[in-house]
């Protein structure tokens, strides 16, 4: 009996070794090239992004963004300055070609980001991959990109970790996390000169427990150490909580004046609810975007988002300023019934990017497009961030991004800092719940 | 010693609240012995239930809480005709199995139908807080709670002093022999699917009034009903609200002693260890 | 009894033909996917399926595989197919540490302390700063070979370890049905009370069985570490990778060798595919399908696919 199927064993063996024979053909064997003259009608641009389950809002309103972007391009529009659009309609130096994104649903998995990023390059042909939204999905998709020898760009994942892996064909148009946590305390500073005595130097953190509130934890108490604030305490919750009493009562017990808060949207309601409940009031509340920017905060939290602070990388009063951010805000609205976001303009301005290094290229080819977003120079005027420009550094990260900080005052998010982007002044200290 | 009652008083609440939502859970764990994986997204439809009969016919949830019960009892006797009947003759597994599939296609029909967008009914009735000395206790809550043993006591009432009742129990004790005495036990199965999913259907309606509702919701306390009836023992109303308390207050003290991270460890690790000494639970059956 | 041999036959020539029909990458994930899932089912099912202990906690063991073998390997160097093994029997001591105290527990509190241990390893594991924490872990890229259990050209050496990996499971879960402990599981599974009148030691067979189960989920554990290179909390200790697992042994027939690989040769293409092809629309159609087709399975053929084999061969004329 044992050597029946032991001999079955060794059968199997045998086979997972002749499977296990390294060298086999490579996958994917690279992108089509066109010849000279002769373009493609369309270009392939790849993008994974959570479509299902609890991130799925986000990944619907990256998406809205990217198919935008992609119809602007498309049909192009002379009465905006962007980069392409007057050039009557898709890539001109690729004889007109229209773009195509073929979207995939990570499910918010870095396994299934992976696979379906493997998929989407070597089944669909795409030329450049976008996506992932999260940190830990972006990291095992570009991976997986790194590996094929297609571009990736990435317009809105913000772990420091992401471009700190020396990948050549990882390319990144957001500001990260740790440039974030330092704007908490530059804006601190601005503000103290502006309500002297009044900006206390104590801080709290709350956060949740997975990646991205971790690392803002990491990130804040290591630049307030820089900026000389003290940071009291750390709050750490799981997300699933369905009750934030005792997170909430850890912080009035630290008695620190200002809060600085990671938290996503489900969450971030039920902590204000608790705060307003149990009257714990702060100076200010400085959140780290995520739930205190979905399109749902305001129209969900209601009166109560009066006076938060968050850092954003996008405002709609940036149209003050910048008239192309009112003019693509506008389509936005006619077209999805809401506001852009600062998930929707990132994911808007990657394809942009990808866009404009594709007709910079002028072929489909991934060694010339990664050779191209090197060369990669938008200028400030021509993007509807609040940044200097978009250019990549040698680790493939964009040089020139920034954040802002805008505070909810009326219903809407106004841009209060840095102070020659503020549509409003700060208000502070935040009234107290009991005087509202 | 004011954070300690503060923190206390919002976990007796939140204890109350879990031990609504799971009593439905356990009426029907007690009756016929299966255990519905999709509770959570039974809970998580009521609450959408709520919210549509406050933003499209301008119900409070209060008002509108009599007709969720109602609509999800409706569901619980048609998932029970449609899902369950048929899967009885088939081993525990097959019935595990059932439930799971049901739950991802519940939320899989909710982001389809209504989007995975969050959302929150506004001001109602009940929003608002009130101090009792130094603790504040938000109304919803408070409601939500009271509404608990409001319905807790009408369920005890139903089993214990119903003839209805009485079938039921017989049917959880001995279905053989409740069938002998000429007691129609699959008539009681719908009825414990009808009575189980109306208990939800009330935990839903009180939970909307404040928390946030979107297709996954039914994660943040599918699970913890599940340890809510487990550690109260399966089949005992009072042994989930018993349950339900303890874990609501050691959760939130535990928040305080330890990093808020691993509150819910801390109650998790209380029901591993009372498992251990009492393996039927606080108030289960041997 | 089944003869075991022309099962084993027609899996290995399906195995061979698989990648040689449907070349591409996607579609060899795929299989590597179904191999996979195959030998967690299996895995899971000498526990759940011969012993009759629900677990809804298997997790815990992928997850000490993947962790154990990428610590070692990212500290001390070590090679990922020694910390396979450290991660295996890493696993199946904590099986037989966590069997003793719960296997007295009946049926369903069984299955929600099962709930319970895994929800708390996932916490206690996001939470510790030491291995990662939220953060994760990558894994140092290193050259292809078969020594870094690395593979950067193909994923057709995945797909053969991965084939290798079932193997391994199939031969436990074969050698466990031919031998006195297969038949006292099913004995203890039928009737506890019986089998330990008649001299069984329940708890020392079920322990046997979990330890045998968690060790082999490890050595998955580890595989899935080398196929993606990052590992977190939430992609190998999460509910819904513990449920997955159980599902897939449930659907293809519990307490029978070849079903967990039928439930994975059906649900890992069904969610594949529902997902490529729905799963874009942001709108959730690749769940409804999901679900829809495991309820309506569950209705339909109550025992698992293997038991629709069963129905079938019932209808067939039987040989005299």
């Amino acid at each position: 009996m044992i050597r029946a199927w032991l001999a079955h064993l060794a059968a199997v063996v045998v086979i997972a070794a002749a499977c296990v024979q390294p060298g086999a053909s490579p996958a994917g064997e690279g992108q089509p090239t066109a010849a000279a003259g002769v373009f493609p009608k369309e270009v392939a641009i790849g993008a994974v992004y959570p479509l299902t389950g609890a991130l799925a809002p986000t990944g619907v309103d990256l998406k809205n963004g990217i198919d935008l972007a992609v119809e602007l391009i498309n049909s192009g529009r002379s009465d905006i300055d962007l980069p392409l659009l007057k050039d009557g309609g898709g890539l001109r130096n690729l004889g007109g070609a229209k773009l195509k994104v073929i979207f995939a649903d990570s499910a918010g998995d870095p396994a299934k980001g992976q696979s379906e990023t493997e998929r989407l390059i070597t089944s669909d042909k795409v030329a450049v991959m976008t996506g992932a939204f999260q940190s830990a999905v972006t990291a095992t998709a570009s991976q997986a990109a790194e590996r094929l020898q297609v571009p990736f760009v990435n317009a809105e994942s913000s772990s420091p970790t992401l471009v700190a892996r020396d990948f050549k064909w990882f390319f990144r148009s957001t500001p990260d996390d740790s440039m974030f946590a330092e704007n908490f305390f530059q804006f601190l500073d601005d503000a103290a000169k502006r309500f002297p005595g009044q900006v206390a130097k104590k801080v709290v953190i709350l956060h949740t427990d997975d990646l991205f509130g971790s690392d803002v934890n990491k990130f804040v108490r290591q630049f307030a150490e820089k900026y000389t604030y003290e940071v009291v305490g750390s709050v750490g919750y799981k997300l699933t909580a369905p009750d934030l009493t005792s997170e909430i009562q850890r912080l009035k017990a630290s008695a620190a004046p200002i809060l600085i808060e990671a938290s996503y949207l489900a969450d971030a309601t039920l902590a204000i609810r608790t705060l307003k409940q149990q009257d714990v009031n702060f100076q200010g509340v400085l959140a780290m975007d995520a739930g205190f920017v979905d399109t749902k905060f305001i129209p969900n939290v209601g009166k109560d988002a009066e006076y938060m602070l968050t850092r954003e990388v996008w405002a709609k009063d940036l149209g003050t300023r910048k008239p192309i951010v009112k003019q693509v805000n506008d389509l936005f609205r006619s077209k999805y019934g809401t506001d852009m976001n600062g998930s929707s303009a990132r994911a808007f301005t990657g394809i942009f990017v990808i866009a404009d290094a594709i007709n910079r290229a002028r072929s489909i080819d991934p060694v010339k497009i990664q050779e191209a977003l090197k060369q990669t120079n938008i200028p400030a005027p021509q993007i509807v961030m609040p940044w200097d420009g978009i250019q990549f550094d040698a680790r493939g990260q964009n040089t020139k991004g920034r954040g802002i900080m805008v505070q909810i005052q009326g219903g809407e998010y106004v841009t209060v800092w840095p102070l020659e982007l503020a549509s409003k002044p700060l208000i502070w200290p935040m009234p107290e719940w009991t005087k509202r | 010693m004011e954070i300690v009652a503060q923190t206390v008083a919002s976990g007796v609440l939140l204890g109350l609240i879990l031990a609504l939502s799971a009593a439905g859970l356990t009426l029907i764990w007690g009756v016929m012995d299966i255990v519905n994986f999709a509770h959570g997204d039974f809970l998580m439809l009521g609450m959408y239930a709520s919210f549509f009969a406050w933003a499209v016919l301008g119900l409070d949830p209060l008002l509108a809480l009599p007709g969720v019960v109602a609509a999800l009892g409706l569901f619980g006797v048609v998932v029970y005709l449609g899902v369950i009947r048929p899967v009885l003759r088939g081993s525990v597994l097959a019935q595990i199995f059932a439930t799971f599939g049901l739950g991802i296609l519940l939320r899989g029909v909710a982001q389809f139908v209504f989007t995975a967008d969050y959302r929150q009914i506004g001001d109602t009735m009940a929003t608002g807080s009130f101090a009792v000395g130094p603790v504040h206790l938000g109304l919803p809550q408070t409601i939500a709670a009271l509404g608990a043993l409001i319905v807790s006591g009408l369920l005890f009432a139903l089993l214990d002093r119903t003839t209805v009742g009485t079938a039921l129990r017989a049917t959880a004790e001995d279905r053989s022999a409740a069938e002998l005495m000429g007691i129609d036990t699959r008539r009681m199965f719908a009825l414990a699917w009808a009575v189980g999913a109306g208990c939800v259907g009330a935990a839903a309606g009180l939970l909307a009034i404040y928390f946030p509702i979107f297709p996954d919701v039914g994660a943040v306390f599918g699970l913890l009903a599940f340890v809510t009836v487990a550690l109260g023992g399966f089949g005992s109303v009072g042994g989930a609200m018993l349950a339900g308390v303890l874990i609501g207050v050691v959760t939130s003290v535990a928040g305080l002693i330890f990093d808020p991270a691993y509150k819910f460890t801390v109650a998790y690790l209380l029901y591993l260890v009372v498992l251990v000494i009492r393996p039927q639970g606080l108030l289960g059956r041997a | 009894m089944p003869r075991p041999g022309l099962p084993v036959i027609a899996l290995v020539a399906a195995a061979l033909v698989y990648p040689l029909v449907f070349g591409s990458p996607a579609a060899i994930n795929v299989g590597v996917l179904i191999l996979l899932f195959a030998a967690l089912g299996t895995a899971w099912n000498l526990l759940g399926g011969y012993a009759g202990q629900i677990s809804f906690g298997h997790a815990v063991f992928f997850g000490i595989g993947a962790y154990t073998s990428t610590v070692l390997l990212k500290e001390a160097g070590l090679s990922p197919w020694l910390g396979m093994l450290a991660g295996a029997a890493l696993a199946a001591l904590a099986a037989v540490l966590l069997g003793v105290p719960t296997f007295r527990l009946a049926g369903h509190y069984f299955a929600i302390a099962t709930i319970v241990i895994g929800e708390i390893a996932h916490t206690v594991v996001r939470n510790l700063d030491a291995i990662g924490g939220a953060r994760g872990l990558f894994l140092p890229i290193l050259p292809t070979s078969l020594v870094n259990y690395q593979f950067h050209n193909s994923r057709l050496p995945y797909y053969g370890i991965a084939f290798g990996l079932y193997a391994l499971a199939l031969a436990a879960t074969l050698m466990v049905e031919r031998r006195r402990i297969g038949y006292y599981l099913r004995a203890i599974r039928e009737d506890p009370t019986a089998s330990r009148s008649v001299g069984v030691s329940v708890l020392q067979y079920k322990l046997a069985a979990a330890a045998l189960s968690a060790a082999l989920t490890a050595i998955c554990g580890t595989f899935y570490a080398q196929y993606v290179l990052f590992i977190d909390s939430d992609s190998v200790f999460p509910l819904s990778l513990s449920i997955l697992i159980a599902l897939t042994a449930i659907l293809g027939g519990a307490g029978r060798a070849y079903g967990p690989l039928l439930g994975a040769g059906v649900l890992v293409p069904l969610s594949e595919i529902t997902r490529i092809a729905f799963g874009g629309t942001g709108r959730g159609a690749d769940l409804v399908i999901y679900g829809a087709l495991i309820v309506l399975i569950s209705v339909a053929q109550p025992g698992g696919i293997a038991a629709l084999g069963d129905a079938l061969r019932r209808r067939l004329p039987q040989p005299a």
